[in-house]
């Protein structure tokens, strides 16, 4: 009895030590990839940050009309938010890759669905940056116009379309991921056409007055109010 | 696709032999105002070009109204017509109306074109989509150009007080001060040149994308040139009755795109100018005249406090902050008392002129945002001026002198644009 506890406890002991022999080279390997990495991104994102200093890439993103980009990056230069990104995104593909030394199978399925699920989440991204540029781009004009159109609400107007945007924007980039789905589809369907009454109730509550005045000015109340016939040009 | 690109009636330029004088006019659906305008060319040229041979042409933008054929009878054999067919490309026509005809550009390289094949000494083109064009204006733009020897006559307008307050305020000013010459209208629609300033051009080359974009390219060459400048004032300028007023903003978006934008490819020409020079004037009419035109103030300052309210964010990224201290400051006075300092304006125009050229915001956005500015500017400049209107033209002088002195300004933020930012 005792020698065949004996037994069974050796063979549990070899196989573990087995297990960790097999499982060590591994684990090393992605230790070295880790390093490997991390030294690599580091090297790029020193590379990256010098040559977008050299060009004045934080004044070109300025004169390209992207300063949006600049309340986004850190210590509001466009150039290390890129250098960053470089950094992170060469430190996630080194980790994938070290994982598939371990040579498990979980670990190697969970790395190859990453890796299929990469461009969608590449594409989210995308979609999220040309939305929000989109956004900021849209609400400036709005904004301006309403301005000059004299419509009291403009804020609100150009505040109701940059998140219309952004909304929208949103939506397609949690369908690319897979996330959410029906859910989301309702969530935008009802926040979308929260928004366009919002907007249509802030139009219809900015042109009241304006919309009386011209009445007025066509009823000949406003007598003492010159009309604009003013040529600028 | 241009709408036209065919030559519509040329005579062999044999038959027509040398022209001493060619006059042009350029029209685009104008079928109505073409032929006073056509009228009037052709009694100013028995008038006071009989002694010379002239040639009228006509560049045409590709008009479906009948335009080229009531030109061709209102002519008819009374000078030497040469009828020509310039491309219009759908983008010209997509820019709001405001002044001379679409395609511009086209249409005076082909007046060109034949003014040098035909050997003429002075050439005029005349925007044929106005009325109130006088058989004087003929000789008043040509005279210069063949006894006196300029190269270029920019026109001068009467105007109302209070009108054309965008070339007063800020074309002229900014021209003036920044090139040096004290050319009134700058963009003005009827112009003429000598054959030197034609060969100059044609070998040159120019641009223009709008009518007043060209209008402008051609006097700022003048300037660039050292070509002999000079005035013609014209009389006024009558506007077809029943065209509809664009909005400020487009106005001041289409005078001053095409204006910064020379302003940023003529930079080492202005940074050496100092001063300005008169340019002569031929011509009597007086440049106000007449009652002043209504105008809205209190309309204008709600404008520029809404501006001030709502734009804050816009007009950051432009102007520094103590022009936008001076805004909010201003913001707060009545209407009665709502008065613009000139220097806060000169500076507030050199620093759009710089955030266009940096592209610090979208350009047409950029130039929008100004519209609020510019309505306090004027709310400012008519409360100043509503009980001495006949002063205008004095007060606008002032105003030119801030600009020049704020020069130095314009240059160092050229030089260094961060410096004034926090």
């Amino acid at each position: 009895m005792l020698i065949q506890a004996n037994q069974i406890f050796r063979e549990a002991g070899e196989r573990i030590v087995r297990g960790v022999a097999d499982f060590l080279p591994g684990l090393l390997a992605l230790a070295m990839v880790l390093l490997i990495t991390i030294v690599l991104a580091t090297i790029a994102r020193m590379m990256i940050r010098r040559s977008l200093r050299g060009i004045d890439f934080d004044r070109r993103i300025h004169q390209w009309g992207l300063s949006a980009l600049t309340e986004w990056s850190p210590s509001g230069s466009p150039a290390l938010l890129v250098a960053g990104l470089a950094y992170w995104f060469i430190l996630l593909v080194g980790l994938l890759i070290g994982l598939s030394a371990l040579n498990i199978n979980l670990t190697s399925a969970l790395v190859l669905r990453l890796f299929e699920y990469l461009p969608n989440v590449l594409a989210a991204v995308l979609i999220l940056i040309v939305g929000t540029l989109l956004a900021r781009f849209l609400a400036r004009g709005v904004l301006i116009s309403a301005v000059n159109m004299q419509i009291q609400s403009a804020r609100l107007l150009s505040l109701g379309v940059k998140w219309l945007v952004m909304v929208v924007a949103g939506a397609m980039a949690l369908e690319h991921l897979g996330i959410g789905g029906q859910i989301v589809r309702m969530a935008f369907g009802i926040l979308f056409g929260g928004i366009v009454l919002a907007l249509a109730l802030a139009v219809g509550l900015g042109s009241r007055e304006m919309v009386s005045r011209s009445l007025e000015r066509q009823a000949g109340k406003s007598e003492e109010e010159p009309e604009e016939q003013l040529r600028h040009l | 696709m241009a709408e036209a690109d065919a030559v519509l009636h040329v005579p062999p330029v044999e038959d027509i032999g040398a022209a001493d004088v060619v006059v042009g006019i350029a029209t685009h659906d104008n079928r109505d105002t073409a032929c006073e305008a056509v009228e009037a060319i052709l009694a100013g040229v028995e008038r006071h070009l009989s002694s010379r041979r002239a040639v009228l042409v006509h560049a045409d933008g590709g008009s479906r109204d009948g335009t080229p054929e009531r030109v061709r009878e209102a002519v008819g054999k009374r000078i030497p017509l040469v009828q020509v067919s310039y491309p219009v490309y759908p983008v010209h026509k997509l820019l709001p109306p405001l002044a001379g005809v679409p395609g511009k550009a086209e249409a005076l390289r082909a007046t060109f074109a034949l003014a040098g094949q035909l050997g003429s000494a002075a050439c005029t083109l005349i925007d044929a989509n106005v009325r109130g064009i006088h058989p004087e204006w003929v000789d008043v733009l040509v005279r210069p150009v063949l006894e006196h020897g300029f190269d270029f006559v920019a026109p001068r307008y009467q105007r109302r007080p209070f009108e054309g307050t965008i070339i007063s305020g800020i074309v002229f000013p900014l021209v003036r001060a920044l090139y040096g010459k004290r050319i009134r209208q700058p963009v003005g629609g009827d112009q003429a040149y000598s054959a030197r300033f034609i060969e100059h051009c044609t070998t040159e080359g120019w641009d223009g994308e709008t009518s007043l974009g060209t209008d402008l390219r051609l006097t700022l060459t003048a300037i660039a040139g050292e070509f002999r400048i000079c005035q013609a004032s014209l009389g006024e300028r009558v506007v077809q009755a029943g065209d509809a007023q664009p909005d400020v903003s487009a106005v001041l978006a289409h005078v001053l795109g095409p204006l910064f934008e020379t302003v940023d490819n003529t930079v080492s020409f202005w940074q050496r100018t100092r001063g300005s020079d008169a340019v002569p004037v031929f011509g009597s009419h007086p440049e106000i005249a007449g009652d002043p035109a209504p105008v809205n103030v209190r309309r204008m300052v709600e404008s520029f406090r809404l501006g001030s309210q709502d734009l804050q964010e816009v007009w950051n990224a432009i102007l520094p902050p103590a022009t936008l201290l001076e805004f909010k400051k201003m913001a707060r006075r009545p209407d009665e008392e709502f008065r613009m300092p000139d220097e806060v304006w000169a500076r507030t125009i050199y620093d759009f002129a710089l955030g266009y050229r940096l592209r610090v915001i979208d350009r047409n956005h950029l130039l929008r945002a100004m519209t609020p500015i510019y309505l306090g500017w004027l709310a400012s400049f008519v409360n100043e001026m509503r009980d001495r209107p006949e002063r205008v033209e004095e007060r606008l002088e002032a105003l030119c002198l801030v600009f020049e002195a704020q020069k130095r300004y314009l240059i160092s933020r050229w030089r260094w644009p961060d410096r004034f930012r926090p």
